[in-house]
């Protein structure tokens, strides 16, 4: 049993930025970012409850998308006749433990088939489970630095192509990296973190009653968790409700010219390396927008946009120069 | 041996009772010195326990494998087929894994077993294995204090934590040696009585648990509690809520009450209370201290110049003959202006001294022995460290051919070795003299600042920065070893300077930095910086203070793959030029610069010239 995401009190930033991924897989993940006990891993894990299903090619060990880049397999079934049969799969959340090999991670030769039938076949890796899926790595900074590379490798190409063992495979890999981590444990690699489309911070509460609160849920929830899942039953689908339908408004959402030039005049003013931030940004605003239920941009949607997708692009800057960039990201919020 | 009948430490053995009436209270870590009976007790504490829960130790030398589970060698090549052998954790479900000594397990062990106790559950996927098996368990552990730098974030995975102080109590003490010696002393059949006693009250304690009722005041008394120890998340309250509650099932009542959250509180929250940032210790208060012996005093510069002849080595002629080559082999040179207090900035030349891949590879180097990650396999490799999964993935696909009926046939070309990699990485000590003496402020900015600077542009995430002030009378390791920029800028905020020069505990202190750490993690590599002008006029023991430097120097240069640099602090404009700094430089075959030429930039400069 997992505790119900629409139970978890405050972290509203945490909770927006998961949303968003769901809505917009495109913008590129969630980085979670603060102390232990904060409820971050539990907000990833507890996100599974809410998520939409996906169009499928059924059957197929990657879970391809019928309208989209297909895999080895799918493509030989597609020559081979007909449209392929579609079948409806629910999101998931697959999870990376530490300590993972890289076997495990890309995939590698099935063992078992070519003991019985002689033959080589693909065993596929978590990145086959997680493509169209978040992928969701618990304490992401202490992730061993080989299996990095993988992933960014992966995460660059949208795909996984594998060489190993006489096995040469190739399938999509399109995934959300969704990663939680306390900085004092340790910092993450710049390229990494550049990765996430996202970083929410999330700090303890310090005010009494939402502190009590929280205390009161958890241990309502230790005591019977079924209990409290009925309890939360209404919020959880009416929250559901509500990212479906945002889903579903996103294509028709244009942000226009204007949002694009306060967004431009934001990144331009700040000294963040290359462009991903403003594409992040616009892509973040448009899914706001979409989950508020209105129909365009306006400013607090790219105020909102901001404080996601550039706290974590400044954060390779010396301290002096870190707060100075804080201060004039302020400043130019305000003025939009 | 019984618990009941186990000498004084009555907060340690509530603890633990709590723990065994409620599993979410968290576990228990003690704190003390060695030989006070810590895991005594812990082992002591199975008895109170129903049979059938697990009590797991966790030895030292556990291995990944052996902690989370692996692939099973001799079934696997039996049966042909992957098969899981089971970790210690697998068989900690429901119960009790110990660790003594924890501050000696291996950092990634330890980090491995918090995060399956916080999940609890484990999840391992390696060498083609899945495995997820639920691995809830109770962590009860012993530290010596001494040896503590536990980051704050694994102290605080502890639900309770127990200081053992020092018992100089006459009486007590004997006691102590009589229940030692059960040979001499037998326990009488007493103690064995009240455990079984107590062992039932736990088990009553437990069956209350489910009823029992909150009474008012009791949240909020709680949330002060912890907003007021100003802890980091939410688990201190969650552990403070099942540690009140477990107390007033113990205590036989039917509500918690405001009594039992009292009662808990400081085994609950006293390791989670975050240091307020030091008030900022006014120098004039030092300077009010006793004044120490004039030929030590810094400013005393004519007893100073005395001091100098007495030691012919030291004198500044000397420095110069001996140190310019050093002196000019440093890097970055003139590079940025000087008179900038101490800018941070960051280095874009690293990049082309050390080969990274594309992704910013770190330095790796392929281990030669069996240590180290197996992270791929290859056709050659070690005798003996062989990679099962991958062998038995290259001899599958024959096996139809090579007619094994059902058993796995084995040719020497089908065998794969383990490729493994060890992670080259470094801690960079800064010992500073936070002394009253001149300029101490300027030496902790540079050092900060350097600090500062490696940890934010520290692309390779194991490599470590600690610092070590030394003042007054001791040293004191204000930042533990830690790769965070985030911590290190908490814990570097204020700096309070001031008091004498006690540089010989400063050097021991990194003396000891260095050999607890290398034991901890071998293969790591030592660089000790030391700002100070060299003068110690505090020291230890009963010798001057110029013989004990002298003596931990000796001490300190025969530290394996350690290296050291000495920026000397002394004013070298003055009248009076001691060189003691150069001498310990000598002393210690360091590299030296002095304090003129020192800026965050080129301390940086010089550590990354080491990485």
């Amino acid at each position: 049993m997992i505790f119900p995401f629409t139970a978890i009190v405050g972290q509203e930033e945490m909770k927006t930025g998961l949303i968003l991924n769901v809505i917009d897989p495109s913008i590129g993940g969630l980085l979670i970012m603060g102390e232990k006990g904060t409820a971050k891993s539990t907000a990833v894990r507890a996100l599974a409850e809410l998520l939409p299903e996906l169009e499928a090619v059924e059957g197929c060990r990657f879970q391809c998308d019928p309208g989209g880049k297909l895999c080895g397999e799918c493509q030989e079934k597609n020559r081979m006749g007909g449209p392929l049969p579609v079948a409806h799969r629910k999101m998931r959340v697959v999870e990376l433990p530490l300590g993972v090999t890289e076997d495990r991670l890309v995939g590698t030769l099935d063992m078992e088939h070519a003991l019985q039938k002689g033959e080589k076949r693909f065993e596929p890796g978590l990145l086959a489970d997680a493509n169209r899926n978040f992928l969701y790595v618990d304490e992401v900074n202490l992730l061993e630095d080989h299996i990095v590379d993988l992933l960014l490798d992966s995460a660059a190409m949208g795909v996984n192509t594998v060489e190993r063992e006489g096995v040469s495979f190739t399938h999509p890999a399109r995934f959300i990296l969704a990663g939680t981590m306390n900085p004092e444990e340790g910092d993450l690699r710049p390229q990494l973190l550049d990765r996430f489309g996202l970083c929410a911070q999330v700090v303890s509460v310090r005010e009494k009653e939402s502190r009590m609160e929280i205390l009161r849920r958890k241990a309502a929830f230790d005591a019977d968790a079924g209990r409290m899942a009925a309890a939360w039953k209404k919020e959880q689908t009416e929250l559901a409700r509500r990212i479906k339908e945002a889903q579903t408004a996103l294509p028709s959402i244009q942000p226009g010219d204007d949002a694009l030039e306060k967004i431009v005049k934001i990144t331009a003013a700040l000294s963040l390396d290359g462009h991903r931030a403003d594409i992040v940004m616009m892509k973040t605003a448009r899914a706001l927008v979409a989950f508020r239920g209105k129909t365009a941009v306006e400013a607090g949607e790219i105020r909102d946009a901001a404080a996601l997708a550039l706290g974590h692009r400044m954060k390779r800057l010396p301290f002096e120069e870190m707060g100075a960039q804080a201060e004039k990201l302020r400043g130019l919020l305000e003025g939009i | 041996m019984s618990f009941s009948g186990f000498v004084g430490r009555d907060d340690a053995k509530l603890a633990l009772v709590l723990n065994a009436i409620d599993r979410r209270c968290g576990g228990v870590l003690f704190l003390g010195e060695k030989g006070c009976g810590k895991s005594t007790l812990a082992r002591r504490f199975r008895r109170l326990l129903p049979r059938g829960i697990p009590f797991v130790e966790l030895p030292l030398n556990a291995t990944e494998e052996g902690l989370m589970g692996g692939i099973d060698l001799e079934k696997t090549i039996r049966e042909g087929r992957r098969c899981f052998q089971p970790g210690i954790l697998s068989r900690a479900h429901d119960g009790f894994v110990y660790i003594d000594d924890i501050h000696l397990l291996p950092v990634e062990i330890l980090a491995l077993t918090l995060n399956v106790q916080g999940r609890g559950e484990n999840l391992v996927e390696k060498e083609g294995l899945t495995l997820r098996h639920a691995a809830e368990f109770q962590l009860l552990a012993s530290m010596d204090p001494a040896e503590n730098f536990l980051p704050p974030h694994l102290l605080d995975c502890f639900g309770m934590a127990v200081v053992w102080g020092k018992i100089t109590e006459a009486a007590q003490r004997a006691a102590i040696v009589r229940q030692a010696m059960p040979d001499l002393f037998p326990e009488s059949p007493e103690a064995g009585r009240r455990d079984r006693v107590l062992a039932e009250r736990i088990g009553v304690a437990r069956s209350r648990l489910a009823g029992m009722k909150i009474s008012a005041g009791v949240e909020d008394c709680m949330a002060g509690k912890c907003l007021e120890s100003r802890m980091a998340g939410h688990r201190g309250d969650v552990f403070l809520f099942y540690a009140a509650r477990a107390h007033a099932a113990l205590m036989g009542k039917d509500r918690v009450e405001p009594a039992d959250v009292d009662a808990v509180t400081p085994l609950v929250l006293n390791h989670r209370r975050r240091q307020l940032p030091p008030e900022n210790e006014p120098e004039q208060s030092e300077k009010r201290e006793p004044r120490p012996p004039p030929e030590n005093n810094p400013k005393d510069q004519k007893s100073a110049a005395a001091d100098r002849q007495s030691h012919p080595g030291g004198d500044n002629q000397g420095d110069e003959k001996t140190l310019p080559e050093k002196r000019e082999s440093l890097p970055m040179e003139a590079v940025f202006e000087s008179g900038e207090p101490f800018p941070l900035r960051r280095f874009h030349y690293r990049r082309d001294r050390i080969k990274r891949g594309s992704s910013g590879r770190k330095i790796k180097s392929l281990s030669r022995d069996k240590r180290g990650r197996y992270i791929r396999s290859a056709e050659r490799g070690l005798d003996g460290d062989i990679a099962i999964d991958a062998t038995v993935r290259a001899a599958a696909p024959l096996q139809r051919l090579r007619g094994g009926d059902g058993r796995l046939v084995i040719r020497p070309g089908d065998i794969r070795y383990k490729r493994r990699e060890k992670k080259v990485s470094h801690l960079a000590i800064f010992v500073v003299d936070g002394s009253g003496s001149m300029g101490a402020q300027r030496r902790m900015v540079a050092t900060k600042g350097a600090i500062q600077s490696l940890l934010l542009d520290s692309y390779q995430k194991r490599d470590k920065v600690a610092m070590i002030v030394f003042r007054k009378d001791r040293a004191e390791l204000v930042l533990p070893p830690t790769s965070s920029a985030e911590l290190a800028s908490r814990c570097l905020r204020q700096m309070p300077v001031g008091g004498r020069t006690p540089l010989s505990a400063g050097l021991l202190a990194a003396h000891d930095l260095v050999r607890r750490m290398g034991r901890r993690e071998p293969g790591l590599r030592f660089l000790v910086a030391l700002i100070t002008d060299g003068r110690a006029n505090h020291c230890l023991g009963g010798a001057t203070p110029e013989k004990e430097v002298s003596k931990i120097a000796g001490l300190m240069r025969e530290l394996p793959s350690t290296e050291f640099l000495v920026v000397d602090t002394e004013n070298k404009a003055g009248l009076i030029r001691m060189g003691l700094a150069g001498r310990l430089a000598a002393q210690l075959a360091a590299d030296y610069c002095r304090m003129e030429e020192l800026e965050s930039d080129r301390l940086l400069a010089f550590v990354q010239s080491r990485w």
